[in-house]
């Protein structure tokens, strides 16, 4: 059954790759650093760096830095025990043992969970702030570097204004600056120190804006719509959406989401500010309702669990216009289609521990 | 009466809060008849349980007649409509002991509390109940200690937490509809989660802050048969259900019968029904937990102490639930003082 979940993932790179390897070709025989690299996003492209190695000879060297190594190696030893994934320990804000040789480096280290941003602000913030200055001062010494691609957050630019259909990377806003928006404005601060560090060390860095993701690797344990609703329905809950169900936001996959991070990193010119994530919104009665049809029998589906319309945030999508019409992407898996590949694998994981 | 066209939902701790003021003596039958009669009220939430809530039992804070575990039982068997709420406070409740078997035996909301301004301690328990799909809510005690923001920035951690709404406790009685009207409104325009307000009664204006916080947006109220609650007592049930029927709010709950189960509260869980004497008005003016009440009394007796100074004694002491040890302390500090000739 792990075999299966992990032919399922290989299948999902290989999908996105068949017609595309070509856009990638910049990262041959090269080596490619990940800093954060045991998440999410580090996860899917670690897997899609291995499908470009086996079923295109890329030869690509990947090295993954996190302070979570030892649970990647025991939740993953597919990736971990892999001759051309080398995993280096470190917190991002002392980064003692780097990859010199570097190429390509893609820093990813923060900690999206908005339980952390809420209950240590100031961790949070010098995850982000300090670590964001350490791969710089980093990337100064690094004699081979081609290009650095900083992930920061599609939440730097505040909430989007009700007049626009997505948020554009030029957008003006902010959040405000108290502490409840210390992740939003930690990334918008380390976005300032790329810019810096390219003004006066010549880093090449850029950067990607993600929104939401959805897909295997992502916990379920975080309290984000997508994860909560797929949670209520592995348990067999009734799937409970807060408020009237209006909210839109939307999902890109997570191979979708891989393949955007490294074409954006080779194709890329240092300065750039590149969306990520799917343009085309949800409202979270349909992603409720899409989470359910996957199941069987198919959960109840409760509404107003907090009796509230949520007029606040109603709608927060990126306007996906520079990532196209400058990288050629767009979302290549739909919304459907995710939800029913990350429910089946969740289910497949489920089965597995049951035995 | 006016048309509002808003829909308030009622949470009834009157055997949750109103164990308080029978040191947590009642028992099956009575938590049985006031259930039954709640939930042919329509009454949306029964809160049931020790009066510090879930696990509280013990020497430290009073000894249950009833075990939540029986509580909870006769309690389920006794709802159909009303869901069946309870108040759980991280440190006397925990996830294996008492959270996870409460969950078994039918409990619909769970209600995560902790003191004004350490919202972090409910992050497991919030989130462990979120898991199992019950409907959760974060409340926030004595939140007249803290400033409005501080108070949002407690509640945005609760959100954070998975909670589908906030409630905050004036534990104290010591709000002004003002101080009321002011948070509500900073909660609900900042949070995407409902917000929720829970009166005490010790300086008579339960009502009146509870109606404030109607009207600057929340949407969930607490109210107790006859107030039975700690202290003074609470938001008066049948009272707040007349008051927000005639302003045009909708309750879903049936008047004649919560007057009816109001009726019944008074016969057979009081054996007073809670006034507001003079040490409820100091300790509401001093900002002191209206739980602290029968522990002051005793304590001043005890030490043959004016329960007047004491609470106001208390209160510049900042001591919240949890600190009971230290009303002796602070008793014996002004029994010490007057035997020296101080006040």
């Amino acid at each position: 059954m792990k075999v299966k979940r992990q032919e399922r993932i290989r299948h999902d790179c290989l999908r996105i790759l068949d017609g595309r390897d070509k856009e990638l070709d910049p990262l041959r025989q090269s080596e490619l650093v990940i800093v954060g690299g045991t998440g999410f996003v580090g996860t899917w492209i670690a897997e899609m760096v291995t499908a470009l190695n086996d079923a295109y000879q890329f030869g690509i060297k990947l090295s993954l830095i996190s302070r979570s190594t030892e649970q990647f190696s025991n939740r993953l030893p597919h990736l971990a025990n892999r001759e051309d994934i080398h995993l280096i320990k470190s917190d991002v804000r002392q980064l003692g043992e780097f990859p010199m040789d570097a190429d390509w480096v893609i820093h990813a280290a923060a900690n999206p969970d908005i339980r952390t941003h809420a209950s240590n602000p100031l961790d949070t913030a010098s995850v982000v702030v300090d670590g964001t200055m350490s791969v710089m001062r980093t990337a100064e010494r690094l004699g081979r570097l081609k290009k650095l691609l900083y992930l920061s957050s599609g939440l730097v630019c505040g909430p989007q204004p009700a007049s626009e259909m997505g948020l554009a990377e030029s957008a003006q806003g902010a959040a405000a600056p108290d502490a409840s928006f210390v992740y939003a404005n930690s990334k918008r601060f380390a976005e300032t120190i790329c810019s810096a560090a390219r003004a006066q060390s010549r880093v090449p860095v850029l950067v990607a804006r993600p929104f939401s993701f959805v897909g295997p690797y992502q916990s379920l344990e975080t309290p984000w719509a997508q994860t909560t609703f797929l949670s209520d329905a592995l348990q067999g809950h009734a799937i409970r959406v807060l408020g009237d169900g209006q909210v839109v936001r939307s999902y890109l996959y997570g191979s979708d989401a891989a393949y955007w991070f490294l074409k954006i990193l080779t194709a890329g010119q240092g300065g750039d500010v590149v969306n990520v994530g799917s343009p085309v919104g949800t409202s979270l009665q349909d992603l409720a309702k899409l989470v359910a049809q996957n199941f069987e029998p198919s959960p109840e589906i409760m509404f107003n669990t907090s009796p509230r319309s949520l007029g606040r945030s109603a709608q927060l999508l990126p306007d996906t216009t520079h990532a196209q019409n400058e990288y050629g992407l767009s979302a290549f898996t739909s919304l459907d289609e995710a939800i029913k590949l990350t429910a089946q694998w969740h289910l497949m994981q489920n089965s597995q521990e049951r035995g | 009466m006016m048309e509002r066209n808003c829909t308030i939902s009622i949470s009834d701790p009157t055997l949750r809060d109103g164990n308080h003021a029978v040191g947590h003596q009642l028992d099956v039958e009575q938590i049985a008849a006031y259930c039954r009669a709640a939930d042919a009220a329509g009454v949306s939430i029964v809160e049931v349980g020790h009066g510090n809530g879930l696990g509280a039992s013990s020497l430290l804070v009073g000894e249950a007649k009833t075990p939540d575990s029986i509580a909870l039982e006769v309690a389920r068997k006794n709802l159909t409509k009303s869901k069946l709420g309870i108040h759980v406070i991280p440190g006397f409740a925990t996830i294996e002991r008492d959270l996870k078997p409460a969950l078994g035996m039918g409990v619909d909301v769970v209600r995560v509390a902790a003191h004004c301004s350490e919202a972090d301690i409910c992050e497991r328990h919030i989130s462990f109940s979120r898991g199992q799909g019950v409907e959760v809510w974060g409340c926030l005690m004595m939140s007249h200690m803290i400033s409005p923001v501080f108070l949002l920035e407690q509640a945005r951690k609760m959100e954070s937490y998975g909670a589908e709404g906030v409630v905050f406790m004036d534990s104290s009685g010591h709000f002004l509809p003002e101080d009321v009207r002011k948070r509500v409104e900073l909660l609900v325009s900042e949070l995407s989660i409902a917000v929720g307000f829970h009166a005490h009664n010790n300086l008579g204006l339960a009502i009146a802050n509870s109606i404030a916080a109607a009207e600057a947006g929340a949407t969930l109220l607490d109210g107790c048969a006859r107030g039975f609650g700690a202290g003074a007592g609470n938001t008066q049930l049948e009272v707040l259900v007349a008051v927000l029927e005639r302003l045009g709010y909708r309750t879903g709950i049936d008047l004649y019968k919560i007057l009816d189960a109001g009726d019944l509260a008074e016969q057979i869980l009081m054996q007073k029904i809670p006034s507001i004497t003079s040490v409820s008005v100091v300790s509401g003016t001093a900002g002191v937990f209206s739980g602290f009440m029968r522990p002051v009394s005793r304590i001043a007796k005890e030490f043959d102490v004016d329960p007047r100074d004491l609470f106001f004694e208390l209160g510049r002491c900042k001591i919240v639930a949890g600190q009971e040890d230290m009303i002796l302390e602070v008793a014996k500090e002004l029994a010490l003082q007057a035997a020296k000739g101080g006040k």
